[in-house]
Order: structure tokens, then C-alpha cells, then sequence
């Protein structure tokens, strides 16, 4: 799967050169937490996974294995109780891209097969997994800035997303209301917490989706992944690409075609756009 | 028939080849495609090309004369602006299939994405499957066929032109409204469809526009009205404000003007030079002004004798024989000209040395023909007077003439769209710019033309997308007809722009004028130029400056065409009282009063190249223009 999300990520790095990330999902077990954080290098790195050990031990969680892969600190983790205040507390302690029983998010400065030459990706299995590669306007391209975002707070659900909401402060300050906290000010972050907080809630990613386009406005295109689920939503202005192909070994949506193309070299394939303001999902 | 394998061959090198086949006659075939972009662009000769398998974004576009027949699917944009041609697609198309077409035959066997026949000025688009959201939104012109069904909007401020529909319809666009076929039409549809071996037995509807938004409904009471030129403006209550308040208390609605900002904003008359200037009446022989401007990509770069370019200004807003004469000045003082949004006029074309062709959201005028005429091309993506908003053209100045090279109907209020149909961020900009760039043969400089709003977002992405300059145009920037409110309240000044351009090139790593902004928004002559240049401009570029050295007298009629000096109008009886060849020698003297100035400035402060001017050179005159540029803030009085 990770060799399939590069060839797809490379198909249209056009859109976006600056950095490229990934949301893969592997086999997990239940009382097991991955984590990735970004510790960046030498030093710096030493003392952020040191800060990172010791948070762990004050939540009472077990480091099982943890190892520095590129600018990354991969941890398997054993913890029990309330992810929520577990996964704020090593948020706050360092650079956190993501928490999950199956997801593991890695994503950092470049093209999708340099990320992948820091990384080895394309050796990782897996059932599913989202990609993004990215343009960035702001001050530096920084890797925590680079999508995909995982919903901050809650296990195993990540986001792409390409577009503008534009309704963002207001929702923001509704979920912070309800104690949610985020950690950057990216509108995709935002539909990621406000989907995992409907499915929290006990609503379905069907459900979920169809909500987030009543709720949320502007121009979007977005995938949704939780550990068993993959899902999209378009808004209602079709203003952003989003073309699907389906087969009996896999789903593969992605921007252009070109993408999916890559799957399948020298095939004509059979694909479709889905219309304005509609949701999708598939489960494993 | 010749085969060429896209597995082992790039789309740039593939339509290099189709280019050449195109000129010797031979028809070509396409094998591996995959989906990849551009495939065919820029062809102008009757070439046959079959795509076997899927094509990407803008397939067959900006094309003129040739035949696609692709197997499958194809993304965005297929057969974009095609002058004559046709195109059939054995699958499904993306977003804005047939946008802005002229004349072509675009036949998809599948269904079609959002937004079909975006700002189509002519041709037949026919979708044999079902038709999504938007279908026709703002056409001018041409006929959709939909054999299936049509997703909600159809027809949305379409402005002319026919849409068919045998499937049903999920909604009506505003201002589109549904009438009886008459039997001549159907059997048009029908020949057109036997023509293309559609098989067909069903009824069409046919939705066409309503005409209830063409026009503005009470116009604008023609008075003498306050010109932005008189000190009387600057108060709080006074002439322009009253008159503002009568004339919409007889429309009921927001003024539409020309000109820039009537009000006082911190600008280059607020900074100065720091040091004595020595005189010297030789300076010009003394110091070098000449530059090339576009060279970032490897194109063939403008050469300009000095850093001054001509702000882009349409026909249309301006009649044919102001822009003759700005294309005569510009020549004679060795700059470039623009063409603005309106189109290439030969006559231009022809005086102009140096021409950039302009391509706005509406797609007037613009073609591929055209294209390969010009010296560079330019996306404009929003003005200073008026950012984040369309032109507008105003019916008395859309004569039957003017429409004609607009490919839009004569007489309507004309409002161009306030966004591309192709580009909604800055990742499909990356893919449009690519366009430009397979159907110039990438030999053409490509800019873009930014209103100054978040400059800096704006910058970084122009530099990211890889422009090879950018125009930049500030609050004072100036426009034939834009509402006073966006003229006045929208945008930042010219000064702050330029700050927040170059902050914005250095964090992106930039090197100095690797992408040249071109400074423009109320630079009236050779000083303002030098201090643009100084805080980092690569050069600058003069209209209403320009304008008025070439006879106008700021009557303020531009946007109603009834301009006394012939100059924003399209009457005949007023333009006849344009000297052309007079005008043309008043610009071209006001320009070399710049050249000039500049030449002073470079040489008075002991340089000898323009480019050497820089930020050490400038103090700021008042607070507001130390806080905007962060020069040091001297008291002179």
C-alpha cells in the first residue's frame, strides 16, 4: 500500500511540491497505541524524545518499542483509560502527527519519493491509507504544517482535504467550547475533530459526512479515514476535483485521474466524479 | 498515420511532434496516455489525433483546425477555448468540458462534470450521458446538447446562447428560464447528431437566459460629474460625496465609475530620497536603464529600454484608436504594451513592438491565434481597483464591433466572471500556467496580474507556480468601470504592496528580481518609478499616467462611454476626435519625461544602473509611511 500512495502522490505532485504526507493503517490491537511524533534531528531530537519518555511514564503508559525514523519518533505504546487526555498530554509534550491503534501518519518536507527515501514507505502493508501533497504559502514549509492531519485527540482518524472553509472561527470556537483543543489553525484539522466528534458521539461516517456538508461552508473535497473506514465528501459548488475508481481488490480516489492511473499503467480506466454535495464510504 | 507512446515519451516532447505533423498533414495516434494533461494543446493545423485510453486536463486546448478522438475519459477543461475543431470523448469528462470555446464540436459519450460551457462564446457542446451541477453557467454564446439528464442550476447567469436537455432538468439557474423548441431547432439537433452517428429518438426542452440581469434597470443619470482630480474631494462632506448620494437616490444602487480612489492613502509622494541629487543635464547618456523582463522560465524575455511597461487596459474600456496610439508610444520609447481583457486588435498588434496578450475570467477575446501573435502572455487573476471582481462594461460601450471580437452579445451590461472557470486555487493555476505555456511552445514569458489583497499568500504562490513576472496594482490602481465601493474600500495602497511583495519573495528564497514585480496603482511619473524600484521593484507600469498625457481630461464618463475626448468610448462621433498620431507623440514624450527622471535620480545619486536603487536610498516622510515601508522617518518641515 505504501508503494501504491507514492506512485498516486507522485502522479500529482503538480499540485503540490513543498511536502508530501501520508496516513497508513496496519493491523492493531486494542490496549496497543502507535504514536509518530516529530522530533526533528540531532539535539533537538534527543531532547524531545527524552521529554516524550517521560510524559509516557507520568500517564502511566508503557513504551514498548520506539525508534527515530527520519525526522520521526515512532512509539508503541501500551496504554488503558481515556485516550482524549492521553493523547493531549503528549501533544503538549511534543510534536504529535498521530495517535491510533492502526494509523501511523508520516509526513514531511519534499516529494512523495523523498519522503519515502527518509522513511522507507513503499515496504509498509497495509488495509487503507490517505496521501496529500502540498503547496504551502506560509512563512516556512514546515512538516507539521503538511497534511495529512490526524483528528487531534482521537484514535485513528486522519483527513485530506483540499479547499477553503470558510465558516472555520465559528466552528473552531464551538468545538474548543466543548473542550476540544487544536493544534495548528488549519481547516482540515477542523474537519477531522469535527467528524471524530460526531463519531464519538455515536454517529456513523455515513452520518458524520453527510452533517459536515450542511455544516461546513466554502469550497471542499475530503477523505476521511478512521481505522476501518474510508469515506469522502464534496461540497455543493463542485469546486474541487475528486474522481474514484472502484474495483474488486480496491477503491482508489485521488484528484485526477492521472493518479489512479498509476495503479494501472496503459489501462483506460473506468472511473467517476461524484456530483455536488454527495458522501461515500467504505468499510474493510 | 504516425504512433507515439506516451511510456516513453513526455507531453511536452509528444506535442512538439504533433506540432510538426500538424504542418506536413499527417495524422497521429496516441498510445499509453494515462491520463496525463495537455495532450494536443496548441494545435493550429487540421491534424486527426486519437488518444487510446484516458487524457487529463485541458485535452485539445487551446487548439484551432484539428480532430480528437479520445477512447476514454478526459479530465477538466476538454477542447478549452477551440477556435474550430472537434472533439469526441468515448467516456466521461471532467469539470468545464467545452469552456470558452468559439467555435468547436465537442461530442462526450459519457457523463459531464460541473460547470460545462463555462463563458462559451460559440459551437455546440453535446453530452450524451448526464450533465452535473452548473451546466452553461455564464455562457455567452453556442448550444449544449444534453441527451441524459441535468444536474441543478442549469443555465446560471448564462447570457446567451441555447442549452437542449432530453433527460430533465434537476433545477433552473437564476436567470435562465425554459421556452418551446421550434421544429427548424430540432431538426438542427437532429442533423448534428446524425452527423456524429448519435442514435436518438427522444424530445428536448431548451432552457435559454431570461434577460432580467442584463441590463441595470435605472441608468446612472448623466451628469458632469466630480472629478477624482479635484481637490474638493478631500473632505469629509463635500462635492463627490453629495453627488453620490443624488445619484443613487435615483438608482437605488451602488455608483459604477472609472478611475481610481478619490482619497488620500500613504503612497510615493510620502517617501523621498534621502541624499542630495547632483544635476546633470547629460544624466541619461550617463547611467543605463534597460532591462529584459520574463526570463525565469528560459522564454524569450521582453526587452525594455527602461523599467516602464504599459498597465494593461482593454479595448472596450478604451476605443481602438487610444490603444492605437498607446501602442505607437510604446514603441517609439522601446517598452511593452497590454492588451488588457478585451482581445488583440491587429492594428495593435501591428504598432505595438513588444505586446503582452492578457487572458481574464471571462475569456473575451481571448483565443490561441492570438496567443502565439504575442510577446508574452498574461492570467489575470484580479486589479487593484477592483479586486476579487470581474470587468465591467457598461452597454453603451458593447457595440455589435466590440461583441464581435468578445464573442459576447451587443448591448448587455457586460460583467465579467469575478473568477477563472479553470482555476479555483492555486494547484489548478499550476496546471493552467502549464496550458499557456505547451501552446506557446514554452518560447513566451507567462505573468500574472494581481490586485493587491493578501499580497504576501499571493506572492508565494505566484513565485511557487513558477510566473516569470508579476504585475502588481495597488488601491490606485485605476479601471474604465468598477462600483465606487470596491474602488475606495478594497485592497491595499500601492506602497504597502510592494513591501509585502518583496518581504514575501525573501522568505520564499527568492533572489532579487528572479520573479520581477511590476509595480503599478497610481505611479504618475519617472520618481514614483525610481522609489517603486528602490523598495524592490523590478520595474513599474503607467495607465491613467499614460491616459492623461494622451488627452484625458478625467471628465469622469468612462464607465457610461460618453467621453468627450474619444478616449473611453466606443462613439463614433466622439472618437473621431481623437488625433491618434498626436496622442501617440504626447505618450511617448510623457514616457521619455520618466526615462528622464529616472535617468536624474540613478545618476544624482552616483549610480549608473537602475538597478542599483535600493531601500538605503529613501527616508519616509510621514509616520503612516515609515510604519508601511520601514524606512526610517525623517521630519523635514
Amino acid at each position: 500500500m505504501g508503494r501504491d500512495l507514492i506512485a498516486m502522490l507522485d502522479g500529482c505532485q503538480h499540485r503540490g511540491p513543498d511536502s508530501t504526507g501520508f496516513a497508513l493503517y496496519a493491523d492493531g490491537a486494542d490496549d496497543l497505541y502507535r504514536l509518530r511524533f516529530y522530533v526533528g534531528e540531532g539535539a533537538e531530537a534527543a531532547v524531545s524524545i527524552a521529554r516524550i519518555k517521560e510524559i509516557l511514564a507520568d500517564k502511566g503508559a508503557e513504551l514498548l518499542a520506539g525508534e527515530q525514523v527520519g525526522g520521526s519518533f515512532a512509539a508503541s505504546v501500551r496504554h488503558a483509560g481515556d485516550v482524549r487526555p492521553f493523547a493531549y498530554a503528549m501533544e503538549h509534550a511534543a510534536k504529535l502527527f498521530s495517535l491510533g491503534h492502526r494509523l501511523e501518519i508520516v509526513k514531511d518536507e519534499g516529494t512523495a519519493h523523498e519522503v519515502d527515501a527518509r522513511y522507507h514507505l513503499s515496504a509498509i502493508q497495509g488495509t487503507h491509507g490517505l496521501g496529500h501533497v502540498r503547496l504551502a504559502t506560509e512563512s516556512a514549509v514546515r512538516p507539521e504544517a503538511a497534511h495529512p492531519f490526524w483528528a487531534t485527540g482521537f484514535s485513528d482518524i486522519a483527513i485530506v482535504h483540499n479547499g477553503q472553509i470558510t465558516n472555520y472561527w465559528k466552528w473552531r470556537r464551538r468545538l474548543e467550547k466543548l473542550g476540544f483543543e487544536f493544534r495548528t489553525d488549519n481547516d482540515s484539522e477542523l474537519i477531522a475533530v469535527y467528524l471524530a466528534k460526531k463519531l464519538s458521539d455515536g454517529a456513523s461516517l455515513k452520518q458524520a459526512l453527510t452533517d459536515s456538508i450542511e455544516d461546513m461552508d466554502g469550497t471542499f473535497s475530503f477523505l476521511v479515514s478512521t481505522g476501518n473506514e474510508i469515506g469522502y465528501a464534496k461540497d455543493r459548488l463542485a469546486a474541487k476535483p475528486m474522481v474514484m475508481v472502484e474495483t474488486d481488490q480496491l477503491v482508489a480516489i485521488a484528484s485526477e485521474e492521472v493518479s489512479l492511473n498509476r495503479l494501472f499503467p496503459g489501462q483506460a480506466l473506468s472511473t467517476r466524479e461524484p456530483l455536488p454535495g454527495t458522501i461515500g464510504t467504505w468499510s474493510r | 498515420m504516425v504512433t507515439l507512446d506516451l511510456a516513453s515519451m513526455s507531453v511536452r516532447d509528444a506535442n512538439r511532434r504533433l506540432r510538426e505533423l500538424g504542418e506536413a498533414g499527417e495524422d497521429a495516434e496516441i498510445l499509453n496516455p494515462d491520463a496525463r494533461h495537455h495532450i494536443g494543446v496548441g494545435l493550429v493545423h487540421p491534424i486527426t489525433v486519437r488518444v487510446r485510453g484516458s487524457a487529463g486536463y485541458f485535452c485539445a486546448g487551446l487548439t484551432d483546425g484539428a480532430r480528437f478522438e479520445i477512447d476514454s475519459n478526459v479530465g477538466w477543461g476538454v477542447g478549452d477555448n477551440i477556435y474550430n475543431g472537434t472533439v469526441v470523448v468515448g467516456g466521461n469528462a471532467g469539470a468545464v468540458a467545452g469552456v470558452a470555446i468559439r467555435g468547436a464540436e465537442i461530442v462526450i459519450k459519457g457523463n459531464m462534470g460541473s460547470r460545462a460551457g463555462q463563458v462559451m462564446k460559440a459551437g455546440t457542446l453535446l453530452c450524451c450521458g448526464n450533465a452535473s451541477f452548473m451546466a452553461g453557467t455564464m455562457m455567452y454564446g453556442g448550444r449544449i446538447v444534453i441527451l441524459g439528464r441535468s444536474g441543478e442550476k442549469l443555465g446560471e447567469d448564462m447570457t446567451g446562447g441555447e442549452i437542449y436537455v432530453a433527460g430533465g432538468i434537476d433545477s433552473l439557474g437564476t436567470d435562465a428560464m425554459e421556452i418551446d423548441i421550434s421544429s427548424d431547432e430540432v431538426a438542427s439537433l437532429q442533423d448534428f447528431l446524425d452527423r456524429h452517428k448519435i442514435p436518438f429518438n427522444g424530445h428536448f426542452r431548451k432552457v435559454v437566459n431570461a434577460g432580467t440581469k442584463l441590463r441595470y434597470t435605472t441608468p446612472e443619470p448623466t451628469l458632469r460629474n466630480q472629478s477624482c482630480t479635484q481637490a474638493s474631494v478631500g473632505g469629509f462632506w463635500n462635492e463627490k460625496t453629495k453627488e453620490d448620494i443624488e445619484v443613487k437616490a435615483v438608482t437605488g444602487r451602488y455608483r459604477v465609475r472609472g478611475y481610481g480612489t478619490a482619497r488620500a492613502v500613504p503612497h510615493f509622494n510620502d517617501i523621498a530620497f534621502r541624499k542630495e541629487i547632483a544635476p546633470d543635464a547629460d544624466a541619461l547618456s550617463k547611467v543605463n536603464l534597460a532591462m529584459t523582463l520574463g526570463d525565469r522560465s528560459g522564454a524569450k524575455p521582453l526587452s525594455l529600454s527602461m523599467p516602464v511597461l504599459i498597465a494593461p487596459m482593454s479595448y472596450g474600456a478604451l476605443s481602438r484608436s487610444t490603444k492605437l496610439a498607446l501602442g505607437i508610444a510604446s514603441r517609439l520609447s522601446g517598452i511593452a504594451e497590454n492588451t488588457g481583457e478585451g482581445g488583440m486588435i491587429p492594428e495593435e498588434r501591428a504598432e505595438a513592438g513588444q505586446l503582452i496578450f492578457q487572458c481574464l475570467s471571462g475569456r473575451l477575446g481571448w483565443n490561441v491565434r492570438d496567443m502565439q501573435k504575442a510577446d508574452a502572455i498574461e492570467i489575470y487573476i484580479s486589479q487593484g481597483a477592483k479586486p476579487g471582481l470581474g470587468g465591467q462594461l457598461m452597454a453603451s460601450k458593447v457595440t455589435p464591433e466590440l461583441a464581435a471580437i468578445r464573442g459576447i452579445p451587443p448591448g448587455i451590461d457586460l460583467r465579467s466572471p469575478s473568477r477563472h472557470p479553470d482555476v479555483l486555487g492555486a494547484d489548478d493555476l499550476v496546471i493552467k500556467i502549464e496550458e499557456f505555456r505547451e501552446a506557446t511552445g514554452y518560447a513566451k514569458p507567462i505573468s500574472v496580474k494581481l490586485g493587491a489583497g493578501r499580497v504576501k499568500d499571493d506572492i508565494k504562490i505566484a513565485f511557487k507556480d513558477g510566473f516569470d513576472f508579476v504585475e502588481l496594482d495597488g488601491l490606485q490602481g485605476s479601471t474604465g468601470a468598477a462600483s465606487a465601493e470596491v474602488i475606495e474600500h478594497v485592497g491595499i495602497p500601492t506602497l504597502a504592496a510592494i513591501v509585502e511583495a518583496i518581504e514575501a519573495l525573501d522568505e520564499v528564497g527568492a533572489k532579487k528580481n528572479e520573479m520581477p514585480i511590476v509595480l503599478m496603482g497610481g505611479i504618475k511619473d519617472g520618481v514614483d518609478a525610481a522609489k517603486a524600484i528602490a523598495l524592490g521593484a523590478g520595474a513599474v507600469a503607467v495607465g491613467t499616467a499614460a491616459l492623461i498625457a494622451g488627452g484625458c481630461i478625467s471628465c469622469m464618463r468612462c464607465q457610461a462611454g460618453y467621453c468627450v475626448t474619444g478616449i473611453a468610448t466606443q462613439n463614433p462621433q466622439h472618437e473621431k476626435r481623437y488625433r491618434t498620431d498626436v496622442e501617440a507623440g504626447n505618450i511617448h514624450r510623457f514616457l521619455e519625461s520618466m526615462r528622464w527622471q529616472m535617468a536624474a535620480i540613478v545618476h544624482g545619486l552616483g549610480k549608473t544602473d537602475v538597478r542599483q536603487l535600493c531601500r538605503d536610498d529613501l527616508v519616509a516622510l510621514t509616520p503612516e509611511a515609515a510604519a508601511i515601508t520601514g524606512l526610517p522617518f525623517e521630519d523635514r518641515s
